[in-house]
């Protein structure tokens, strides 16, 4: 389960404070719920998932997280360039505390993201379609009980997109899944409840379509 | 110096609930690990310029002085004068250094709610004291070969002299890495500051021949203080400057870790999110 409580964030600019991006935020996640948010670009979605995940903090508000999070999984973060592959793969077990089976978790890492010899290069020499394989890779090694995913089944080829859609849906079936998305049949197939993210608010949709219905109304008006 | 670093940390760990100390331990493990990998393998030969830099300053130095007919400087032989002088000041300026921009070079990192600022300034500087421990013996068994006298007559006070310069660089690199990740505008100056720092901490003339009232200014400068103290500890005949104290030195360095602690304390998340 997840708490949201009146969460409020706002960013530091170059010439001071910003704009409220979140103003006052609550909901609660019930446990083996999928939730979907959505809203316009630059309405604050990326910034929840990061306050849900822990990486951001908010201004004001609290986030309770009473479960296994994972940290957002996404695009470009948690990589270090001028490290391989495997030696990223590594550090993140660590940190996760798993040093015992770390020849385990390595290979079925290395197995899943298929980036071949890439795996002993830098990541800063791999394309966005090889990283965003390895971002998923590393993701899927772990058991949490929550992810939170900003749109990394978009990434990768045909192929890789396949076979991360069917683990993103082995995954949804005995995890809880957050996640962002601006594709509609993405939301449909993994989500049954919806977050709607508007001027700072956050409105609560048990079903996801009335989510996307309430959302699109609102931008054709 | 734990309790800062893991007070903000509400972890629930994948099998059983690690403790925010047992976190942090691994955290620090994986860290030590991830900067070694980068300090010494991160360009082609990164570790043979980690040993060559400070030999080439020492050889460029002798060869001045040498020119300059200059055989020793306060009743000690010239190499030992400058090389030993050098080592105690890169101990400060590279661990302050890497300190200070410990945040920037893990940013992607801090993607994983585990890992904080203070965890990597914290890391790193362990591991340059470790390199510098090595960096240090290495050449002074190069000297040896040479038939330099390197073997200190006080190595307690020699450890003292840069075990304090060590904690000085942890407290600079603190200070120096928040201030530097709030505004950008300070590190600047920072990199100002450090510029002078190698010619008035007296790495390339005695602060002892300075004349009053220069002298007390120039002591002013914790860093000049360790490098007497591990010239002096190394022979102990070295005619040193008469306001030694160690207790500066390691005053300045005790404040200013507690400084940097504190300001990690307070702005750890507008480090991350910038």
């Amino acid at each position: 389960m997840i708490v949201v409580e009146n969460v409020h964030k706002r960013y530091m600019t170059d010439h001071g404070f910003g704009h409220w991006v979140l103003k006052g935020v609550s909901f609660t996640i019930p446990p083996k719920l999928n939730v979907g948010l959505i809203g316009a670009n630059g309405a604050g979605k990326s910034t929840l998932l990061s306050i849900i995940g822990g990486v951001d903090q908010p201004n004001k508000g609290r986030v309770e997280r009473l479960c296994r999070v994972s940290w957002p999984m996404g695009f470009g973060g948690g990589l270090q360039g001028t490290l391989t592959g495997r030696q990223n793969a590594k550090f993140v077990c660590r940190i996760h505390g798993f040093e015992a089976d770390l020849q385990d978790r390595l290979r079925s890492i290395q197995n899943f993201a298929q980036i071949g010899a890439a795996f002993d290069q830098p990541v800063k020499t791999y394309s966005s379609g090889m990283r965003s394989r390895l971002q998923f890779a590393l993701s899927l090694a772990f058991d949490f009980d929550v992810y939170i995913s900003d749109e990394v089944t978009a990434a990768g080829d045909a192929a890789f997109r396949k076979k991360a859609a069917a683990a993103f849906k082995d995954l949804a079936d005995h995890a809880s899944l957050i996640m962002v998305s601006h594709d509609e049949t993405t939301l449909k197939q993994f989500c049954s409840a919806g977050i709607w993210i508007k001027d700072g608010k956050a409105h609560w949709f048990d079903q996801i379509d009335d989510a996307l219905k309430a959302y699109k109304e609102d931008q054709n008006s | 110096m734990l309790l800062i670093g893991t007070c903000m940390r509400m972890e629930n760990s994948l099998h059983h609930p690690r403790s925010s100390a047992s976190i942090t331990l691994s955290v620090w493990k994986a860290l030590f690990l991830r900067e070694a990998l980068s300090r010494f393998f991160s360009s082609r030969g990164a570790w043979f310029w980690l040993l060559i830099d400070p030999v080439f300053h020492v050889a460029y130095l002798m060869v001045v002085f040498t020119m300059m007919r200059v055989s020793n400087v306060g009743g000690i032989d010239i190499a030992t004068w400058i090389m030993i002088g050098l080592l105690a000041f890169f101990m400060f300026r590279v661990t302050a250094t890497q300190v200070t921009n410990s945040i920037s070079a893990n940013l992607a990192l801090f993607a994983y709610r585990q890992v904080k600022p203070v965890d990597t300034a914290l890391v790193r500087a362990a591991l340059e004291g470790v390199l510098m421990v090595a960096v240090t013996l290495i050449l002074l068994t190069g000297a040896a070969l040479f038939g330099h006298s390197v073997v200190p007559s006080d190595p307690l006070a020699v450890l003292e002299a840069f075990f304090g310069l060590w904690l000085a660089g942890i407290g600079f690199g603190l200070i120096a890495s928040v201030a530097n990740g709030l505004i950008r505008e300070l590190g600047k100056i920072i990199h100002l500051i450090m510029m002078p720092l190698y010619i008035i901490s007296g790495v390339m003339f005695p602060i002892s021949a300075v004349p009053e009232p220069y002298q007390s200014w120039l002591l002013l400068n914790p860093v000049a203080h360790g490098l007497e103290a591990a010239r002096l500890g190394f022979v102990p005949n070295y005619h040193s400057v008469p306001d030694l104290s160690m207790g500066f030195l390691y005053g300045f360095a005790l404040v200013s870790i507690f400084l940097g602690l504190a300001l990690h304390r307070r702005f750890a998340l507008r480090l991350i999110s910038l």
